[in-house]
């Protein structure tokens, strides 16, 4: 899977491309519009994240020309316009999916993921990380086949975080799927729920399966540093 | 109308300096006419003496003084014409005075002499105990070796009269006068200042929030044309100075994000690397913790300066207020029971509004975090929704620490914190409340809050019900 990044925060770009190539893509960095033009003509991506203020061709201009050219390739928007308005420009114009700097890397990495289509799509079936069993369908939780009864918002938290084994999860990445915008900025909320859910899933067992890293977010892994 | 209005003070001053310059006018008629008067009594009065004197007295070498005394009785009849002739011979000898005038205006037996070194005419008033005083003329004459003196008098009598009815007519005519100045000034002053009325009105209106609207103008081309002219340029200024201030919290919080970008970025890298030391990634998650929180605050200040321009908002529905503070205290229940704090909603009949749902719904969070990180454990965080005077109200209230009274005007006002919050609760960046204000402004309602310190605090949002 190859991806282009077109940056022109070189610093940006740098640790853009660095995170995504230890998660085994191959990523080109084109600095300014122009060469990101460039590039898309000459090889075929899976996937183009692109800043919309750029010097020379814009953002928004290159993605129109993309969408000319190639109506398939994914492009996600990376930038630090957050107005509703630029959102709106941006899907209008094409645009896949559209992320605000600054931004937790594993909320980039969830999102490139489902973008090429890696990630598990289906909503049903069950989710097994170690001996914990969530059951998506009947929402029931069994760990080592022993039945764990969850709120609905710590099956929610659980179920977030199993879906993403192994990857820490930002508390406002949790707070915006699990609860909602307005919730945004209250993140300890995540802990007080963290805080339980360890004691409904983890207390009893001597594998540890809820992980925190401190200053990025949780995670789920049987794996005892994630 | 206060005393210290313009228009009062205006008024006062045109009636009183009215009535001033009609006295002083009055006055000035007064001493005017009434020597103008007795100038023109006393001059008659002379002719006549020079008359006696010339024809009669000039010749009494040859008629002798009883001839004169008869001619003058004759020819003049003092007493039926109310005057008062006297002639003296010099030392002081009597050779004739008048008899009582008719109207019994004087005693011509008791009007003194006059003085013996006069000139050769002069004219003198002479008092008269309770009636006005006698005008007099006297004509030195020589004949036949002898001087003598002829004195001619007449009552002032017209002319005090003349003088009561002035009097009467100035004392009447001058109340008069007063109050039309006055009225007339008011109804002039009025309308002069209506427009200042209209100006200060329509000032009062105007507030941060709709800065574009100006003040009327009205086309006089006087002073508070240019009045007004003048403010409104103020105004514009001040819309400018706004919208530049507003501008730089747009830009500065945009312009932080690059770097925040990166730093983050970074040191999540650093996080995830396996290669550093577990005790090094501790210390940077502490970083990390910073960073989230200067994110915060830059989110925040961006959520303001949006709310501030007025940005559309993102939806407008109408739902139930209720139903809202119901859900959203159910999902912040844990938080409140982490801390042993009892969380209740009182909601009861729908109360329907209209409004940016899930930025109202903010409200609530914020207000519903904020009572329950200031409560103490074992404390209570209460929260009613209803409607009064056709406005739908919603209540947070706690048994918290409270809010000091000098503190309490200020707790809206960005990255303000009250009392001892900034070293109990550090996460915090003070912008909560502002949040709160503009998103409910935004909304068209207000929020305020009571407190007691050390009993607990009361905010209550109050919204347009929707009809």
């Amino acid at each position: 899977m190859r991806i282009l990044v077109v940056e022109d925060e070189r610093k940006v770009a740098e640790f853009v491309s660095r995170g995504l190539r230890a998660a085994r893509y191959a990523v080109d960095v084109a600095p300014d519009g122009q060469a990101g033009w460039a590039m898309v003509n000459t090889y075929p991506y899976d996937l183009v994240i692109l800043d919309l203020s750029l010097p020379g061709i814009g953002g928004l201009e290159l993605l129109r020309r993309i969408r000319r050219r190639d109506a398939q390739v994914p492009v996600l928007i990376l930038t630090a316009k957050d107005a509703t308005a630029s959102k709106v420009e941006s899907f209008e114009a094409g645009a896949d999916d559209y992320l605000t700097k600054p931004f937790a890397f594993a909320e980039l990495e969830v999102r490139v993921k489902s973008l090429l289509r890696r990630g598990p799509v289906s909503q049903g079936g069950t989710l097994r990380v170690a001996d914990l069993e969530i059951d998506r369908l009947t929402q029931q939780v069994r760990r080592a086949g022993r039945r764990v009864d969850l709120t609905p918002k710590e099956y929610g938290l659980l179920e977030y975080l199993a879906t993403q084994p192994g990857r820490v999860l930002s508390r406002t990445m949790i707070v915006e799927h699990v609860w909602d915008e307005s919730f945004e900025g209250l993140t300890n909320i995540v802990d007080v729920y963290v805080r339980h859910l360890r004691e409904k899933v983890d207390a009893a067992h001597p594998v540890k399966l809820i992980h925190t890293v401190r200053g990025v977010g949780y995670s789920l892994s049987e794996d005892s540093a994630p | 109308m206060t005393v210290r209005s313009i228009r009062f003070r205006l008024t006062a001053w045109y009636a009183g300096l009215f009535t001033v310059v009609a006295v002083a006018l009055g006055a000035l008629l007064f001493v005017h006419i009434k020597s103008y008067l007795e100038g023109v009594l006393l001059e008659t009065q002379e002719r006549r003496a020079r008359q006696i004197s010339d024809t009669l007295v000039a010749n009494v070498g040859r008629t002798g003084e009883a001839y004169v005394a008869r001619e003058v009785a004759a020819l003049y009849d003092p007493e039926k014409s109310d005057r008062f002739i006297r002639i003296t011979a010099r030392g002081g000898r009597l050779v004739y005075v008048s008899g009582p005038p008719a109207s019994q205006a004087f005693d011509p037996a008791a009007v003194a002499p006059a003085p013996a070194s006069s000139p050769e005419e002069f004219t003198r008033k002479q008092p008269v105990e309770g009636a006005p005083a006698l005008l007099i003329a006297a004509v030195r004459a020589g004949a036949g070796g002898t001087s003598y003196l002829v004195e001619v008098g007449t009552s002032a009598a017209p002319v005090e009269s003349m003088f009561r009815h002035l009097l009467v007519l100035l004392g009447l005519g001058l109340p008069v006068v007063a109050v039309l100045a006055a009225s007339g000034g008011y109804i002039l002053i009025r309308r002069t200042l209506r427009p200042v009325d209209q100006i200060a009105g329509k000032a009062e209106q105007i507030t941060q929030h709709n800065l574009g609207e100006r003040l009327p103008v009205p086309g006089t081309g006087d002073e508070l044309e240019s009045l007004s002219v003048a403010l409104n340029r103020m105004i514009t200024r001040l819309d400018d100075a706004f919208l530049n201030s507003k501008r730089f919290v747009a830009d500065a919080s945009h312009e932080l994000r690059t770097p925040l970008t990166v730093l983050r970025g970074e040191l999540e890298s650093m996080v995830r690397d396996q290669g550093v030391p577990a005790a090094e990634r501790e210390r940077i998650g502490g970083l990390l913790e910073e960073v989230e929180r200067l994110s915060m605050i830059v989110e925040r200040l961006f959520a303001l300066s949006r709310l501030d321009a007025g940005e559309a908002q993102s939806e407008w529905v109408r739902f139930d207020l209720g139903d809202l503070a119901t859900t959203t205290a159910g999902q912040m229940a844990l938080l409140a029971e982490d801390r042993r704090i009892s969380i209740a909603c009182e909601a009861g009949a729908p109360i329907p509004v209209d409004g940016d749902r899930s930025r109202l719904k903010q409200v609530v969070v914020n207000l519903l975090d904020n009572a329950i990180k200031y409560t103490p454990e074992g404390g209570a965080v209460r929260i009613r929704v209803f409607s009064a005077q056709g406005q739908a109200v919603l209540e947070v209230i706690d048994t918290g620490v409270g809010i000091p009274k000098e503190d309490l005007p200020r707790i809206f006002q960005r990255f303000f914190r009250a009392g001892q919050t900034r070293s109990e609760h550090p996460d915090g960046a003070g912008l909560g409340l502002a949040i709160v204000e503009s998103i409910c402004n935004a909304n068209r309602g207000e929020v305020e809050a009571e407190s007691v310190l050390g009993k607990g605090s009361c905010f209550r949002v109050k919204l347009p019900l929707a009809v």
